[in-house]
């Protein structure tokens, strides 16, 4: 088991956590970036090969890392970005119409 | 009593996340034992006959574009849903987000870097077949200029050099663009966005005219995301 792995570990139970415990809409906003990235970290450590070179194939390679979970994270990335952007919109109108971003206050809400 | 209960509460969620990376544990752990003796034989075609098939050095582009372009027409649809909402969502005004002014010297740094993003942009877009780079990076590259001079020189400049008509514009050509090319794969008797399978691919392989049509594929999509993430961030600062 690599470092690396447990690296995406602790970043993915660190957005869980902020997700799940912090008030803030704007700190939940940064625990799914940080769960995203963490996910994309793992992405790019399971096509990892060691010694292998980038998926450009401009002279014969021995060893080649693998390019599809490459075009994955790419595909994450911009999906990724995308919703942030929505989810940041959104907190800035709950802000305008409730005047707070705690989510315990927001009791309107609550269904 | 109700600190005791807000105490057990933290703690039962301390737990939860604990739990959920133990399990993440003796499951990536699987998955490092899985990699040293499966063969992928998906990505070692890709590797072995991708060159030949699509054109493109670059194997992530001809996944991208060409195996998988389907996908990217899906990824193009979320960035233009996101910008869509966001230019709904957030009313026009004027930019009451931004509460500095900058000194000279970050206004000249800034006029003084655009060229340099311009170029670099316009490479990573235009070699995305060859070398690292592609539409979705240099798109976003080229979608730093209007965001610097926003930053800069407030979003009046901004909206003065880039007019926000002709930003959706450039968004709506890329995104049409993109489907016109793909249907090109079906007026010559193959698949929608087909390239390798219908062998588009002069050229000599390695040359910056070659892989068919995945250059062009690039560029509409460096289009669309560059306009796309330039709307997005103008109409987030523009919040009244």
């Amino acid at each position: 088991m690599e470092l690396a792995y447990v690296v995406v570990i602790i970043l993915l139970s660190l957005g869980m956590y902020t997700i799940i415990t912090k008030k803030n809409l704007i700190k939940i906003v940064m625990g799914f970036t940080i769960l995203e990235s963490s996910l994309i970290l793992l992405l790019i450590l399971v096509s990892y090969k060691p010694g292998g070179a980038a998926p450009i194939l401009d002279k014969p390679y021995e060893i080649v890392v693998d390019p599809i979970p490459q075009a994955l994270a790419l595909t994450a990335i911009v999906i990724g970005a995308s919703v942030t952007a929505v989810m940041l919109a959104v907190v800035i109108k709950i802000y305008k119409r409730y005047g707070t971003l705690n989510v315990d206050e927001l009791r309107k809400l609550r269904g | 009593m109700s600190r005791m209960n807000a105490m057990f509460k933290k703690l039962y969620k301390l737990v939860l996340v604990v739990s959920l990376a133990i399990f993440l544990f003796i499951v990536f752990d699987e998955i490092h034992n899985l990699d040293n003796n499966s063969k992928r034989y998906l990505s070692e075609h890709y590797i072995s006959e991708g060159v030949q098939e699509t054109g493109a050095i670059n194997i992530v582009t001809s996944v991208l574009y060409d195996y998988r372009a389907f996908d990217t027409l899906g990824e193009a649809t979320v960035l233009l849903t996101a910008a869509a909402i966001l230019s709904f969502l957030v009313p026009l005004g004027k930019d009451k987000m931004l509460g500095t002014t900058f000194t000279m010297i970050v206004s000249q740094t800034t006029k003084f870097f655009i060229p340099f993003l311009a170029v670099l942009g316009a490479y990573l877009i235009l070699f995305g077949h060859l070398a690292p780079g592609g539409g979705f990076v240099g798109g976003v590259v080229m979608a730093v200029i209007p965001i610097l001079l926003t930053i800069t020189y407030r979003v009046e400049f901004s909206e003065y050099k880039f007019k926000p008509a002709k930003k959706k514009l450039a968004e709506d050509i890329g995104a049409i663009g993109f489907i016109l090319l793909g249907l090109v794969g079906v007026v010559t008797g193959s698949n929608f966005l087909a390239n390798g399978q219908a062998n588009f691919g002069p050229g000599n392989t390695g040359e910056l005219i070659s892989a068919g049509l995945i250059p062009f594929l690039n560029l509409m999509i460096g289009i669309k995301v560059g306009a796309g993430l330039a709307i997005i961030f103008n109409s987030l600062i523009k919040e009244k």
